[in-house]
This record gives C-alpha cells, sequence and structure tokens, in this order.
C-alpha cells in the first residue's frame, strides 16, 4: 500500500481548512519574512515557558529541538518546555498553569469556546501586530487566523487542524470478511451483522473520559438533526427537547441494538478503545487524525484506513467533517511577548515544519506545502479541507457544562441505560 | 500552674495557628466567599447570594452523589474495619509467621492509590482483565461482567479495591490494640472452657472499643475524602453511578469551570463531615457515660 503521498495541494488545502473553521475571512498572503524571527528576538535575559498537552513522543523531539534552538539563537534566553497529561492539560492543567506564579508565556489551546474564555480572563494577547508585518507575518495564510479571530484580534497563533472524528477500519479484516467500509447508515448495520457473525467486535470506543464516543456521537446527531439545530441547542438557543434529537439518539440505539460497538465502550479509557482496533479484536475504531501517528508507533503492522462518518437518514449535511483548529496563544500577562511570537515563529520556520511532519503532525504553514505526506493523513487533510460543513467538537467549540450534559446523554443511550426519549428529556432539563 | 505572662502560651500556639489559618482557615474562608459568586475561574466573578446553594437543593446528582458515597462508606465498613479485625484476630492468635501475614496485609497501603487505582483498573479490564480472564479459563463465562461499567457493579468493584487496600492498615491498628489485652484475661476464659472464637469477640474485641471507634471515624470520614480510586477507575461513571462529591466537586470546578457552584457543594460537603464527626463524638461520650454508669 503507497503510505506517502506528495501533497501539493497542502497549503490550500489548510487555508481552506481554516476558512472552512471560521466561516469567515478572505484568502491572502503575506509577504516574506525569512529571517525575520531572529531580528525580533531581543538579546535580554529570561525564561520563555512553553505549555501544551503532551503531543507524543516524536513531536515533543521536534519542540524539544525548537527550543535548544531558540536558545543558540538567543543567548540569555531559556525556554522551558512543560508537556502536561493530555486530559490532565485540557481540565485543571491549564487554569493551574495561567493561575500560577510562573504561567505559561505561550499556551497551546483549541479555537472556539475555550480560546474566548482564555480571552475573557485576560490570558490572550492579540498578536496582530506581529502577523501584520512582524515575525508571524507570511508562515501562513491569513485565512488560517480566522478561527482563532475574537473582536478582531488575532488570538491565536494557528499550528495543526485536526479531524475530530472518523471510522478507522482494519483493511485486513473488512478483506477477510469481503466487505467494504460502510458509506451509509443501512451500510454501517449490515457491516457491524457481517463483523459480528465473523467473530469480530464491529467498533471499538473508549469512553470513560465521555469525550471519545461523545464526539463521534455527536457528528452522527449533527448529521441527522442539521448542523444549525445541533448548533444552537449546543450554543443554548435552543432546546434538546425538540424532536429531531430523539430520532438522532435513535440511531444510537439502534447501533446498540444490532451490537455495533463494544459492550466496554463506557468502562475503558480511550487509549484502551484503540487498544481493542492495534490488537485486531475490533475491526473500526471511531477517533480522530491523531490515530496514523499513535498506530505507526503502537501497532507498525496494522493494515488500517478510514472513512468519514456514514452519511445518516436527515437534514444535515453528509459530507461534513468534525474537526478542529489547534495552536498557541501567547500569554497576555506574559513580559516576553516578543519572544514568545519569534519563538512560535522559529517552530513554523521552514526547518522545523519539516520535522514536525516527519513527526506526523502536519502544520498550516505554508512552508508545508510539497511535503510527503502519509496517504491518509493527506487525505484527511484533503477532506477537512474540501468539506463545505465544519462541525465543531462540543466540548471546544461551546460551554463545557453542556458539553458534558451532551456526552453523558449520549453515554447513557450507548450503554443502554436509557432510552432516546429519556435522554433527550433529561438533556433538555439539565441544559435548558 | 498559671503561667506568669499569660501572653506566653498564645506565643507557643502561634506557629501552629499560624499554619493552621493558612493551611485551612483562609482556603475555607476564601471557599465560602466563592460559593456565593458565579465565576469560571478567570476574569470578573458575579455575586449571586445563595443561588448556588438554592440550587444544590434541588440537584439530583449531588443527592445521589451523597447515596453514593454512604454505600461506599457502609460497604467499607465492612470490606475495611470488619475485615480488619478479623485479619488482626487470626494473626494475633497465629503467633508464628505471622510477622510475614502482616507485611503482606499492611503492603497495599504503602502503594500509591494512583498506583493502585491503575493496578486494578487492568484487574478490572472487561476485554483483557484478569478477573473475567480467570473466569472464562474456568468456564464461568456467565459470571463475567463489565465490572466498572454496569451501574450495578461498579460501586462494589470500587469498595473491593478500598477493602483491599485498607483492611491491612486497620489489621494493624486493631493488631496493636489486641496486644494491649491482658493476656490474664484470655487464660481465665480458656479455663473456663471458652474456644478462641468466643474469647475473641467477648473478651478481646470489647477490649479494643476505642481503637474500633477511632476506625469506625477514620473509615467514615475517610469515605467522605475518597477521590482518587473514584477518578481513575470510574471517573464518577458509569452513567453517575459512582459519582461521589469529591469528583462531582472536581469536575464541576475544573472541567466544567463553574468554581462558584463547586465551592457552594465544597462547603456542603465540609458541613457535613463536621456534622458526622460531632455527632460521632457525642454518640462515643454518651457511650462512655453509661459504661461508668453500669
Amino acid at each position: 500500500m503507497m503510505l506517502k503521498t506528495r501533497n501539493t495541494v497542502v497549503v490550500a488545502v489548510f487555508a481552506t481548512a481554516a476558512l472552512a473553521l471560521s466561516a469567515c475571512a478572505a484568502e491572502g498572503e503575506g509577504t516574506s519574512s525569512a529571517g525575520s524571527e531572529e531580528t525580533a528576538a531581543s538579546m535580554t535575559e529570561g525564561t520563555l515557558r512553553v505549555a501544551m498537552g503532551s503531543p507524543g513522543e516524536a513531536q515533543i523531539a521536534v519542540w524539544d529541538e525548537v527550543a535548544a534552538a531558540y536558545e543558540a539563537a538567543n543567548p540569555g534566553m531559556t525556554v522551558e518546555m512543560n508537556y502536561v497529561d493530555d486530559d490532565l492539560y485540557q481540565t485543571i492543567g491549564l487554569p493551574n498553569l495561567l493561575s500560577g506564579r510562573d504561567a505559561p508565556d505561550v499556551y497551546f489551546e483549541w479555537a472556539g469556546s475555550r480560546l474566548r474564555e482564555r480571552n475573557d480572563g485576560g490570558y490572550a494577547a492579540d498578536v496582530s501586530e506581529y502577523v501584520n508585518g512582524g515575525v508571524l507575518s507570511g508562515i501562513w495564510a491569513d485565512s488560517a487566523f480566522s478561527s482563532g479571530e475574537i473582536d478582531g484580534k488575532y488570538l491565536l497563533v494557528p499550528h495543526k487542524a485536526d479531524v475530530t472524528n472518523v471510522l478507522w477500519y482494519n483493511v485486513d479484516i473488512f478483506d477477510e470478511v469481503g466487505i467494504s467500509p460502510p458509506t451509509t447508515w443501512e451500510e454501517m448495520l449490515e457491516t457491524c451483522d457481517a463483523l459480528n457473525a465473523a467473530g469480530y467486535t464491529p467498533m471499538a470506543t473508549g469512553n470513560k473520559d465521555l469525550w471519545a464516543a461523545g464526539n463521534w456521537l455527536g457528528h452522527l446527531s449533527s448529521r441527522v438533526v442539521g448542523e444549525d439545530v445541533y448548533d444552537s441547542a449546543l450554543a443554548q438557543r435552543s432546546s434538546f427537547g425538540d424532536p429531531e434529537w430523539v430520532e438522532a439518539f435513535g440511531y444510537i440505539k439502534e447501533m446498540v441494538d444490532r451490537d455495533c460497538v463494544n459492550d466496554s465502550a463506557n468502562a475503558i479509557a480511550d487509549n484502551e478503545g484503540a487498544q481493542l482496533f492495534f490488537q485486531g479484536e475490533a475491526a473500526m475504531h471511531p477517533i480522530g487524525s491523531w490515530l496514523v501517528s499513535w498506530a505507526i508507533d503502537e501497532a507498525p503492522d496494522l493494515n488500517f484506513d478510514y472513512v468519514n462518518l456514514p452519511s445518516m437518514p436527515g437534514a444535515g449535511n453528509q459530507d461534513s467533517v468534525i474537526g478542529v483548529l489547534t495552536g498557541y496563544v501567547i500569554n497576555e500577562k506574559s513580559e516576553l511577548k516578543d519572544q514568545a511570537a519569534a519563538f512560535l515563529a522559529m517552530a513554523n520556520n521552514e526547518e522545523f515544519v519539516g520535522k514536525f511532519i516527519t513527526a506526523e503532525a502536519v502544520p498550516l504553514a505554508l512552508s508545508a506545502a510539497n511535503a510527503e505526506l502519509d496517504a491518509r493523513t493527506a487525505a484527511l487533510n484533503s477532506m477537512l479541507g474540501d468539506s463545505a460543513s465544519i462541525v465543531g467538537p462540543p466540548d471546544t467549540d461551546y460551554d463545557l457544562e453542556v458539553a458534558d450534559a451532551f456526552y453523558r446523554a449520549v453515554a447513557a443511550v450507548l450503554g443502554g441505560v436509557s432510552t432516546p426519549e429519556e435522554a433527550a428529556a433529561n438533556l433538555a432539563a439539565e441544559v435548558d | 500552674m498559671k503561667p506568669n505572662k499569660p501572653w506566653v502560651p498564645f506565643l507557643f500556639a502561634a506557629p501552629a495557628l499560624m499554619i493552621f489559618s493558612f493551611a485551612v482557615l483562609v482556603p475555607l474562608l476564601a471557599t465560602a466567599g466563592f460559593s456565593f459568586v458565579e465565576w469560571s475561574g478567570y476574569g470578573p466573578w458575579t455575586f449571586v447570594g445563595i443561588d448556588n446553594y438554592r440550587e444544590l437543593l434541588t440537584d439530583a446528582l449531588f443527592a445521589k452523589s451523597f447515596l453514593n458515597v454512604l454505600f461506599y462508606i457502609a460497604a467499607t465498613l465492612v470490606l475495611e474495619v470488619f475485615v480488619g479485625l478479623c485479619l488482626a484476630g487470626l494473626i494475633s492468635v497465629q503467633r508464628g509467621g505471622s510477622l510475614w501475614f502482616r507485611v503482606a496485609l499492611f503492603a497495599p497501603v504503602m502503594l500509591p492509590m494512583v498506583v493502585v487505582a491503575v493496578l486494578w483498573s487492568f484487574v478490572y479490564n472487561p476485554d483483557f482483565g484478569l478477573i473475567n480472564a480467570a473466569f472464562q479459563n474456568l468456564g464461568l463465562d456467565s459470571w463475567t461482567r463489565i465490572w466498572l461499567g454496569d451501574p450495578d457493579t461498579a460501586l462494589w468493584a470500587i469498595s473491593v479495591v478500598s477493602g483491599w487496600v485498607f483492611s491491612g492498615f486497620f489489621m494493624i491498628i486493631f493488631y496493636s490494640a489486641l496486644q494491649q489485652v491482658p493476656g490474664e484475661l484470655s487464660e481465665s476464659a480458656r479455663l473456663d472452657g471458652a474456644n478462641e472464637w468466643r474469647i475473641f469477640w467477648s473478651i478481646k474485641v470489647p477490649s479494643i472499643r476505642n481503637a474500633l471507634e477511632v476506625g469506625v471515624l477514620l473509615c467514615v470520614t475517610g469515605g467522605f475524602q475518597g477521590f482518587d480510586l473514584f477518578f481513575v477507575l470510574t471517573n464518577g461513571g458509569p452513567y453517575n453511578s459512582t459519582e461521589i462529591p469529591t469528583t462531582l466537586l472536581v469536575r464541576t470546578v475544573f472541567r466544567n469551570a463553574d468554581v462558584g457552584y463547586g465551592s457552594a457543594m465544597a462547603m456542603v460537603l465540609t458541613a457535613v463531615i463536621i456534622v458526622v464527626g460531632l455527632v460521632f463524638v457525642r454518640l462515643r461520650g454518651w457511650n462512655q457515660r453509661k459504661e461508668v454508669r453500669a
């Protein structure tokens, strides 16, 4: 199987992805700023603190190289990298760091409600001056900043665009059973039947922490209720008590009734769910684009590919993609904003973009054009870029309390303890 | 004897009071203050009066979390205190080689709770865990369960882990107390024809009543403070069946960023623990007076 492909359209794809994510902003290219990061970095002494959820060993090695290169180019400056466990970072990790005495000068963040929250808290600096003619100009297409733009200020230095969920499948198992990856809901149920008959668990998910199946089933629901209804309900402008939500949750129940998902779904963590897929016990695994590097590390012999969520009978765009833009924020309270901007410029120069790509992370920087990507990663990027409809994950794009309630509702249906009617009614009562 | 300078006792107590104020009093007052505001942990807050407490009154999940923790406490009273007492009785009877039993049974107490939780998550894993694998190998497939994913078994499963850890702790406490029971009492009973079972329950156990009461108090208050096992093994799930006040509080404050509401939860939880402690002290005093009268 050809795993590598030259992705000559990657820049356009990323730019389009960012455009779609924000549904605004005009495309344009900035001027070159080669070498500008060096001039912008002052010679002052200090410690630049950078915080992020752990991106995996390969990417950590690249970030460490960036830190070393920055220190070498800026005598007197020290870079302190802080890699926090992902789940911890997303919950108590980052708030604790930001409110601590040695708060990070640069930190990883998701576009959406989390970024708005950081802005409201006074922890997000406006990087517009660095983007418009400063050290950060010319590195990305202008549209890449649109998702991180709030009140006319660029708050997020873009790094990657992740597809939050697709349906990964084990090619060898599918070949053995003689089936094709499902593209419609009916095919999905038939696929489950065929895999069950062959003795495989059709799909494995580890939903103990609720987000794994929560995002997947959120996307499924959006296809049924329509993106507008999905967005307005999660944004608390309409009610989950509306009948289309019962219908959406009904499909989850149908999937459970057909034994599509592992019985242990709500009892195991996301990495345990992935292990069932890696070990060949489950034939499909719904999770995000980060699975590629993970699977290559942990299951190098696994022959796997993906399809987007099968089209659902419903009002939504059946080609929609669930995804989110991620990047780095410069702390408004930092006294090293110039240095932080120069550091981010260096992390996204051509040399390090190439290294990130080798580490299975594809930055949004323009220099990622012509890079050799894993075929699946390239295809995922194309899918994200080409999609006319990007659905935001509940826990990054909406109020966390609402997202939590939504995740619990779908987990209850997935676990068979709530009917679709009960889940929708309980969710409506909790959120409304 | 009265000190010459009346302020001297306060001087000696000052360091302890300062540490207490810094570590307990100030955080408690701050939490009390936060419980009257709506705040995400960032930016400005909004004063909401007692709204957070009003909302708690109608919060079914908060009420359920207390029911869950009461169940957990009841289970651990048996699995930790009662089992610990039985183990202490066993090793106090069998003197030769009991050191190894004591070390083996006390060892789990020395492990960090998170390590214990991760270890048991493998034991309970429904797909490749030790328990289900054992049942399958014994041909008892129908006995396999999704231990931590089934609302009927999850809380029991956590209680068993807690019992595995702390029964050794209580065993050591009770074993130490049993060593203080005069041997003459047991000898007399033995001469009167009492067997070891009767001697243990009718002579030794009543003699270590104080240690038992301390054990029960530690178990009850420790139960309210339980968190790490729940957080790692189930994180309150499935479907809130293992949600206890501390996990709910952490989720509310640190995941949902609702500091005000979480602070109100913390204040209510603190009040409940204080009330339980006071009731326990009262009951103990009442029992002691009753004994003196008897």
